[in-house]
């Protein structure tokens, strides 16, 4: 089985009009010690130097909780000669049962040259039939994008957070969805890494003992890591979106106002520190203090609620970790459309 | 189910998040504190909750038992067994913090002055942990210490709630012994709680699979309009065992197979396979059509019983190579014991969709491979053509455990010039498309409950109609004259001859597992 990618080889070479024989030809060799399997097309395309085999790594941990069909496509449109070149591999790993070996299939590809156009017919040409289709975009997008490309695309996943210019940025995004008449569901990675934060923010208003405080909340205190502040902003469109709030100054650097239907003003301030992506939050609503703290151990916040009557108790809560894989297999996990996300995104777009 | 229950959904904040709300706050008492249920099941289960941030941190337990011991013994000992069964390594920092919210209570069930100075001390947790008078009582007991259990927390006071909290019971299996004693059960705990203060707990519901058979069957188009007696020929339901009675003779010997499994998960089981669409996903809304499903079910005579329900008892034999003994030289079982540790059953049930659709059931102890699988069997395609020579049949199975999951065996032409057919199955595993691992079914009935959603568990009425149809079985098995036979199978078959000849019978065979 050279074609098993164990140590994150790109697996056997082949050539691009003889992808299916060969596949076919490793899954008969395998028959019986390993089970194909597959969820979705899962196709990721990249400039970057290197970043086909960082992303073979990366697919080789994510088709252990996501079973798909990887098409990882490592483009140099600058490159002068024209060039393609494709492998297929598997990566298996041991069900958790342990009686099966559960593989995924990879296709890579290197377009060199002006080739890099041929994105869509090599990405249409390798697409398991009826299965959602998923596309990973990890760089900047370009002006024009390709209409037809989208009009496949079921999940569109990027990651807002290293964007230079987000809102022109997000602006050719909105453009793809409408050509792709609302279809595709957007998934930005930077919005994932608020997943667990959000979630351990959303707990402290479940009783509807405690939804007063919503209208009472005078201050928010966000830390980020540098880097990161597009994230902070986007948590903070989270709260003014689903709280309906507006901004009313924007121009304070990393320090915001906002204003609630009645008028009330609350202050957002933003802190440069610590390493999470987003740290300690503290929601400031009459006296009461809403807290979401990063813990001792990475992977746990701390969360509590005080005031000047309470006895805080806190609870530790699963924090989301900053690395591709994991946002990755939380946003796979997620499903359904993200409007909660859009409207975040145009609570704050003067911000970015 | 999964619905909103008492946590509103105005809290803004949860739109669009794929974790449920957190239930309010409350205080779990658990009665058989020390008992194997708790630290087997429902502390593991807790803690995996907390682990995955679904509890609030105000939720407490209180552990009530006989045995004198403190807090921290109490939790020293559910620490030990928790890391032991756990779904997910038991993390220091957070059992730390879970920890401190388990509290023990030692007194005699029995000992009213034990109640009081447990309402105190729930009292003194709401006061100080924040737990709002919400109460969740669970019956980790026999049942033959409900009443005393039920009648002291009503004179305590502790089935009361002030305004805007809430008590509530849940109550483990088995639910009575036969249809009388259901009813007094019932009777009893409704002296103390109402119904919709009362979960009747039945794992088996709390798996991930049994609630896909819903999806499965409303959410896809296509099963729906075969799923009737002019496209299904039969149904089949199996619960197989490797196991023997494992230390639980003591009940088993009074139980037997049908009242321990098929009164209870099979039926389960069943109506969810053969309900109608409910027309919401209310928990009443969906308990009202399983109900109609066991009311349908005919009822059988004496005669009827001889003809269709087979009982077994294992002898001596091997499972997996290894050699066991007989049920009947079992620790703790009579020599002489009657008990069936196997049952097949053929029912019918009676209305539109299911008229002439025989539902086969097996449940077995020591049988040579453990699984629990609905299978619906569909009728042949016309003799024609193809399938002139065919035998086969489409099959649809879904798996419930292990290797949960769904297959559809149907027929495929075999490569070749000439038209020769063969079975092939598709095959869809859970455990190989979400590498994610479901949690524990008690994971999801303890949320439930909190969270005040009743539809996973058994209404008074499901309870009840399910013991009086069994109630007939039994009673035709405890008549002294011309009682049905109890067959004897070696450990490691796949039962009696008696069970493969009741569908023989009908031209028909158990699906090999």
């Amino acid at each position: 089985m050279p074609a098993v990618a164990e140590s994150y080889s790109l697996g056997l070479p082949v050539e691009i009009d003889k992808i299916d024989n060969e596949l076919k030809k490793l899954w008969a060799e395998s028959e019986g010690v390993m089970t194909r399997a597959s969820l979705i097309n899962l196709a990721v395309y990249s400039e970057a130097p290197g970043a086909l085999e960082k992303n073979t790594q990366l697919i080789a941990k994510i088709a252990e909780n996501h079973a798909c069909r990887a098409i990882v496509i490592g483009a140099d449109c600058k490159a002068s000669d024209n060039r393609v070149e494709a492998w297929i591999s598997a990566h298996c790993h041991v069900s958790r049962t342990g009686s099966k070996q559960i593989c995924s299939e990879q296709l890579s590809f290197r377009l060199e040259g002006p080739c890099a156009n041929l994105l869509p017919s090599i990405v249409f040409s390798h697409l398991d039939s009826d299965l959602p289709f998923y596309f990973w975009w990890q760089d900047e997008l370009h002006d024009p994008m390709d209409p037809q490309l989208w009009a496949w695309v079921d999940r569109f996943i990027y990651d807002s957070h290293g964007w230079k210019d987000f809102r022109a940025q997000m602006q050719l995004v909105e453009t793809a969805q409408r050509e792709a008449k609302q279809r595709i569901v957007l998934c930005d990675l930077n919005w994932t890494r608020l997943d667990r934060i959000r979630y351990a923010v959303a707990q402290f208003f479940d009783h509807p003992a405690s939804h007063h405080h919503f209208s009472e909340i005078e201050n928010v205190q966000i830390d980020f890591a540098p880097g990161f502040k597009s994230t902070a902003v986007l948590f903070v469109g989270w709260l003014g979106a689903q709280l309906n709030w507006n901004v009313e100054d924007g121009q304070g650097g990393n320090n915001f106002k906002f204003v609630d239907p009645t008028g009330r003003t609350i202050d957002i301030e933003l802190h440069e520190q610590g390493e999470a992506p987003i740290g300690k939050t503290v929601l400031d609503s009459g006296g009461i203090e809403f807290v979401v703290a990063p813990a001792s151990c990475e992977d746990l916040f701390e969360v509590w609620r005080s005031g000047p009557n309470e006895k805080p108790l806190p609870q530790m809560m699963p924090a989301q970790s900053n690395d591709a894989v994991s946002l990755m297999n939380q946003e796979l996990m997620r499903g359904a459309p993200h409007h909660v996300y859009l409207r975040a995104v145009n609570c704050v777009r003067e911000l970015f | 189910m999964n619905r909103p229950s008492e946590q509103t959904q105005s809290n803004p904040l949860r739109e669009g998040l794929s974790v449920r709300a957190v239930p309010q706050p409350c205080c779990i008492v658990i009665f058989g504190a020390t008992g194997d249920l708790t630290h087997r099941k429902l502390i593991p289960a807790l803690y995996n909750l907390a682990a995955d941030g679904e509890l609030p941190p105000a939720v407490t337990v209180v552990g009530f038992a006989r045995r004198p011991k403190g807090d921290d013994e109490f939790r020293r000992e559910l620490e030990e067994t928790t890391r032991k069964f756990s779904r997910q390594s038991v993390r220091d920092e957070i059992w730390k913090m879970f920890a401190q919210s388990i509290f023990y209570h030692q007194s005699e069930f029995e000992d009213e002055a034990g109640y009081k100075s447990l309402a105190d001390k729930l009292e003194k947790i709401d006061r100080e942990r924040g737990t709002r008078g919400n109460r969740l009582f669970y019956f980790a007991v026999a049942p033959d210490q409900f009443e005393p259990i039920l009648k002291n927390l009503k004179t305590a006071g502790l089935n009361k709630t002030r305004e805007g909290s809430w008590a509530r019971v849940i109550v483990e299996k088995p639910f009575g012994t036969d249809l009388a004693s259901a009813r007094q059960l019932n009777r009893v705990v409704s002296n103390s709680f109402t119904e919709e203060q009362t979960y009747r707990i039945d794992h088996f519901l709390g798996k991930e699979t049994a609630q896909n058979i819903l999806v499965l069957r409303f959410a896809n188009a296509i099963f729906e309009p075969l799923w009737n007696t002019r496209y299904i020929d039969h149904v089949q339901i199996t619960a197989a065992e490797t196991l023997g009675v494992e230390g639980r003779a003591g009940y088993y010997e009074g139980a037997g197979a049908l009242r321990d499994m098929v009164q209870n998960h099979l039926l389960q089981l069943l109506c969810l396979t053969a309900m109608e669409a409910p027309t919401d996903l209310g928990a009443d809304s969906i308990r009202d059509e399983k109900v109609k499903v066991v009311r349908s079910l005919r009822r059988m005579t004496a005669q009827d019983v001889v003809n269709k329900v087979i009982r077994g008892q294992y002898q001596k034999g091997a499972i997996n190579g290894k050699p066991v003994t007989s049920y009947r030289a079992e620790k703790n079982v009579d020599p002489k014991s009657m008990t069936e540790t196997f049952v097949a059953l053929r029912l019918n049930i009676d209305n539109w969709r299911w008229w002439d659709v025989p539902i086969y059931m097996r449940v077995g102890k020591r049988l040579p491979k453990s699984g629990t699988e609905i299978s619906v069997h569909f009728k042949k395609a016309p003799l024609v053509l193809f399938n002139k020579e065919s035998t086969d049949e489409n099959v649809l199975v879904i798996r419930i455990q292990p290797d949960e999951g769904i297959s559809l065996r149907m027929q495929a032409k075999m490569p070749g010039t000439s038209f020769r057919i063969e079975p092939v199955k598709m095959d869809f595993h859970y455990g190989t498309s979400f590498g994610k691992a479901s949690p524990e079914a008690y994971e999801r009935l303890l949320l439930d409950a909190m969270g005040g959603d009743a539809t996973l568990f058994a209404r008074c009425d499901e309870v009840e109609e399910a013991w009086a149809f069994i109630d007939t079985i039994e009673n035709a098995w405890a008549t002294k004259k011309d009682a049905p036979e109890l067959f004897f199978y070696p450990a490691g078959s796949w039962g009696p001859d008696a069970a493969d000849e009741l569908l023989a019978r009908d031209g028909r065979a158990w699906r090999r597992l």
